[in-house]
């Protein structure tokens, strides 16, 4: 042996010695190049900083779902909003809508039209929720599904953490960090009506990780509808870390495309079908420093731009109004005659003749109007640029093993330029201020306390104040109770304060140019108002996970949007709407009170079925509210996923959707109970250097054509094939 | 390939035994070692090796022996040299032990801040005798990894390990003293850089936790953020191999100060000029501390005992591990 002593491969450990003697035909050890002391003992930068902990679901003031990115996988989804289906409580309808926005309709607990505008939408601390009516624009984000690495979703208002708009629920979108994402990947996917593609790389640069995402998605829509969809995307993620204490974020995204925009059936005069393009792009810059192991500081700002060109001509205006003279002059004449003959003031004998003469006079008036026109049809520029910039400035600390403290404020502005919803050819400014402060407080192993409140004043309703508080009483290990209340309000959108939307038709003098009078707001509306109580239950019983939740809500100065009768006629025109000239305002009142369950079952390590059932019930408290409200919410809501792993290659998932009738706000039209099941089964795959996965996902696959949120939205089954490669 | 020899020993009680064992194949240096003084050589005057000095003469100092401390910045020296013969060379720090691998093979030397692998290596290509290269390892032993876990998650059911090119050596001596400790563990070799996040996602989605063996493919400044906030998204703790990267977002770690570094090799000379002969085996770090991320373990909805409590919990469990094996 001897020399041929070559290598010691253990080492003496406290109570060990481990000695490997090898002739000469021992492999010899690897050891990395450059192995170096501090790869072991030195300096890394700080990850989980005490704003990137959560608080686990357990301390949490508030029902929180998560949705990670393997529920998204197996959820088999392409349009985002589809995922909060699997959030208790939630209204999902897809919904080819036909004026501005053809997207899906996602609210919490109802009393929501088709711009949902009571939720706060976040995607990676950036705000997407939309001034003009409110709501999220779904399809126009530019983010690929494929990125996200989970979905925080708040049950209930929480105005304390978010601000106001945070009114039924968050929806917090967290994407992949560029660090976890190296390499490149592909996706591409085809179906019924749809088409998308993706391509990503992840890479790095010294201190520098980053990832790149561009994208195309083809949407056909529903059969019979104008809400095709054609969508360009481009999504830039990058992290720098500058030392051990700071660190920089960059974001950049732009989406464009085309929209089938107006419908015939709902106007086949005005806002006739035709494309509209989209436009927008954001920036964020976020540093974060590390002051302390438990105190961290960060500051953010960003700018979201978005454009919608959409201009419309409508059809032959002439014939149309024409017929609207004719019918008024008819109706008008025909009604004076019927009344002289009861009251017999004219002769029987002229009677006849009387009657022929009404159609000759109605058709003669009928033509001048139609001749006073200026022209054949008329043409509106709906074209709408909104730009926002925030800056937000955020401390977490931690004191001791208690107290955990957030405490910041913001700034924001928004830029509102839309000559037509808004009835004036200039840049509207909407200007908003908050500070926040949260406050936790582990006041015993069992006990957690949490307090919270912000300030916020913006331009259009002043200065309000949005508190909460909960507590946390751990009865066991695993049994967790919460009671909570927590408040917020709604500022209101551009819709609800600052619409003034008309169409003129120029008409030859000496007549009166004709008014098609929309929305005329009077402003000054207040926000509207939430006090939420819950009483809930979270709890884990070997591999089932359990969230209960009751809740009872009261809704106050609830804004609306109703006809005015007060509604003076410019001099100068002639107004075509007397009775449908409506206004925005704050009327009625309502409750809400149900229950929501969560339970997620780990059944094997390979099977695992997540279960939601809600309850809803609404009614109405305070008179003056309109149609439908106690409807805005199906009654019971149930949604299901169910993943199976076969073996390492295979994987299925089925899922189940179930919503009983409801009659949505603003253009919803009672639909009945809707029942959906959709089916994925996945195959992966390794070739060399690639790894893949071939799936394919059939929608609704007993074919059930039921409507969501209007009648119109028929829907019935569709499949489609994907496929993701990794290099 | 022919193992000759594989034989566990225990370091307190039986490292005399090993050495008679290694003398009777013969591998001991011939003459016994005599040295007057001892030479620190720094490979950096980093903060941590300069507190390394200064912790290092204040345990000798304490023990009222006469050795002379000479200290060596090897930045400043183009080439080392030492007296040789006459003393006791304690590397800091893996350049330091390179310069002091290529002294004269008589000349005793104890490497520091020295990972396992990067010693072996340069026992090999030095081809000296462990009698007179020795080291106090970076590496803190499996057991006292093991153990620290079950103190912690005493109901946890499967821990996952990722194992690079490096690290890849000690999987089977991982998994024995796993077995020992009753502990199922799970190896994944990551032998490409990419295959990292998928490797590791699989780790934490099938197992409790992911403990942290050092490999610097694997966990570097630039993993450091994807491993912490991955495993932290699938709500699994990580174990840690240092304070750093506890600070970064491990649960736990049991690493050694560089007070307790010092004392141990300021033991281990003391001891070596006393008895006037070879180095003790290259040893894991004998005093150790614990350290904890108490707003993760909050997070993760874990309770935590106190340092304090958890480390002399560890300290029972080495006794009791000591006297099991008698």
């Amino acid at each position: 042996m001897g020399k041929s002593v070559i290598a010691l491969l253990g080492v003496c450990f406290a109570q060990s010695a481990l000695l490997a003697y090898a002739d000469e035909g021992f492999p010899q050890a690897v050891v990395a190049e450059n192995l170096s002391e501090l790869d072991y003992i030195g300096e890394v930068p700080k990850v989980l900083t005490v704003s990137r902990l959560s608080q686990p679901l357990s301390d949490a003031p508030s029902a929180v779902t998560i949705i990670d990115r393997e529920t998204i996988r197996a959820a088999g989804i392409v349009d985002l909003p589809e995922i909060f289906r699997l959030v208790p409580g939630m209204y999902v309808g897809t919904n080819a809508g036909y004026i501005y926005n053809t997207n899906h309709v996602v609210s919490y607990h109802g009393m929501e039209s088709a711009y949902a505008g009571a939720m706060q939408i976040l995607i990676n601390g950036r705000s997407v929720y939309n001034p003009l009516f409110g709501g999220v624009n779904w399809s126009e984000l530019p983010i690929a599904v494929a990125d996200i690495e989970r979905i925080e979703v708040i049950r209930g208002p929480n105005a304390a953490s978010y601000g106001a708009n945070a009114f039924s629920s968050v929806i917090n979108i967290i994407t992949q960090t560029p660090s976890e994402t190296l390499g490149n990947r592909v996706i591409a996917t085809h179906g019924d009506g749809r088409n998308e593609a993706f391509y990503s790389h992840g890479g790095k640069v010294d201190g520098l990780n980053y990832r790149v995402t561009a994208g195309y998605k083809e949407d056909e829509g529903l059969d019979n509808r104008n809400d095709f969809k054609r969508t360009r995307m481009l999504n830039a993620q990058a992290d720098f870390q500058i030392n051990n204490e700071n660190s920089i974020e960059l974001e950049f995204g732009l989406a464009q495309g085309a929209r089938g925009d107006g419908n015939i059936n709902e106007d086949p005069v005005l806002f006739l079908p035709h494309t509209r393009q989209m436009s927008n792009h954001y920036e964020l810059i976020r540093w974060r420093h590390q002051i302390s192991d438990t105190s961290d500081f960060s500051l953010q700002a960003y700018h979201n731009y978005d454009r919608s060109d959409d201009q419309v001509t409508s059809a032959n205006l002439r014939p149309v109004f024409r017929q609207l003279v004719f019918d008024n002059v008819f109706t008008t004449l025909t009604n004076q005659l019927n009344a002289r003959i009861r009251a017999g003031t004219v002769s029987i004998a002229s009677i006849p003749t009387r009657r022929a003469a009404i159609p000759v006079t109605a058709n003669a008036q009928a033509d001048a109007a139609a001749a006073s026109l200026v022209n054949d049809t008329v043409t509106v520029n709906k074209q709408v640029e909104i730009e926002r910039y925030d800056i937000e400035a955020q401390h977490n600390f931690a004191i001791g093993k208690q107290f955990r403290v957030v405490w910041g404020g913001s700034a924001r502005q928004d830029q509102m330029y839309s000559p037509f919803y808004l009835g004036e050819d200039k840049i509207d400014y909407f200007n908003l201020q908050r500070v926040f402060g949260h406050v936790e407080w582990q006041a015993h192993e069992k006990l957690t306390l949490n307090a919270g409140a912000m300030i916020e004043h913006n331009d259009f309703t002043g200065t309000d104040t949005s508190p909460r508080a909960s507590i946390n009483i751990k009865l066991w290990p695993n049994h967790t109770v919460r009671l909570g209340i927590s408040t917020a309000l709604r500022t209101p959108s551009y819709l609800d304060e600052q619409f003034n939307t008309r169409v003129i038709i120029p008409r030859t003098p000496p007549n009166l140019n004709l008014l098609q009078q929309f929305q005329a707001n009077k402003g000054n509306v207040n926000p509207e108002r939430i006090i939420s109580r819950e009483l809930a239950y979270l709890g884990n019983v070997g591999r089932l996970n359990m969230d209960v939740r009751l809740f009872h809500d009261t809704i106050n100065d609830n804004i609306r949007t109703r006809s005015r009768d007060d509604f003076v006629t410019p001099a100068g025109f002639l107004l075509l709407n007397p009775d449908d000239v409506v206004s925005g305002l704050n009327r009625g009142g309502a409750e809400t009170a149900g229950v929501e369950t969560q339970l997620k079952w780990r059944a094997t390590d390979q099977t695992q079925l997540l279960f939601n059932y809600s309850r809803v019930n609404i009614w109405e408290t305070v008179n003056g509210l309109q149609r439908n409200f106690e409807k805005s919410m199906p009654a019971h809501t149930i949604s299901a996923l169910l993943t199976h792993r076969f073996n390492s290659f295979w994987d299925g998932s089925v899922a189940y959707y179930q919503t009983s009738s409801t009659t949505q706000l603003g253009d919803g039209d009672p639909v009945d109970l809707n029942r959906r099941c959709d089916v994925r089964l996945a195959r992966a795959f390794k070739a060399g250097r690639v790894s893949g996965e071939v799936s394919t996902v059939v929608e609704n696959v007993f074919n059930t054509q039921n409507q969501e949120f209007a009648d119109y939205n028929t829907l019935g089954r569709r499949a489609r094939v994907n496929l993701k490669l990794d290099f | 390939m022919m193992r000759l020899l594989h034989t566990l020993y225990s370091l307190f009680s039986r490292t005399y035994q090993a050495i008679a064992v290694l003398a009777l194949l013969g591998f001991l240096p011939s003459a016994a070692l005599a040295y007057t003084g001892v030479t620190l050589v720094m490979s950096a005057p980093t903060i941590v090796n300069t507190e390394f000095v200064d912790a290092f003469k204040e345990e000798i100092a304490a023990q009222r022996i006469p050795l002379k401390i000479k200290v060596i910045d090897l930045q400043e020296v183009g080439q080392l040299q030492v007296a040789e013969n006459s003393e006791l060379v304690i590397a800091l720090g893996v350049k330091a032990l390179e310069a002091a691998s290529k002294l004269k093979t008589s000349t005793p030397v104890i490497g520091v801040y020295t990972p396992l692998p990067v010693y072996n290596k340069l026992l090999q290509q030095s081809k000296r005798d462990v009698g007179n290269f020795s080291a106090v390892v970076l590496e803190q032993p499996y057991t006292r990894q093991f153990n620290l876990i079950k103190t912690i998650l005493p109901d946890a059911g499967a821990i996952g390990v990722l194992l690079g090119l490096t690290s890849s050596q000690y999987a089977e001596q991982i998994k024995d003293e796993a077995d020992t400790k009753a502990i199922n563990l799970h190896i994944e070799n990551v032998n490409q850089g990419r295959e990292l996040m998928d490797k590791l996602k699989q780790i934490l989605y099938k197992y409790d936790a992911l403990l942290a063996i050092p490999d610097p493919d694997i966990y570097n400044r630039e993993t450091v953020q994807p491993i912490l906030l991955t495993s932290y998204r699938h709500q699994k703790p990580v174990f840690g191999f240092s304070k750093a990267y506890v600070q970064a977002g491990a649960l736990a770690a049991v690493y050694s100060t560089t007070k307790q570094l010092a004392k141990q090799t300021a033991e281990i000379a003391v001891d070596a000029q006393a008895v006037r002969t070879a180095l003790p085996f290259p040893q894991a770090p004998k005093y150790f501390s614990v350290a904890l991320n108490s707003q993760v373990a909050r997070s993760l909805n874990i309770k935590l005992n106190d340092e304090e409590l958890i480390h002399s919990k560890l300290l029972q469990l080495e006794v009791a591990d000591e006297e099991s094996r008698h």
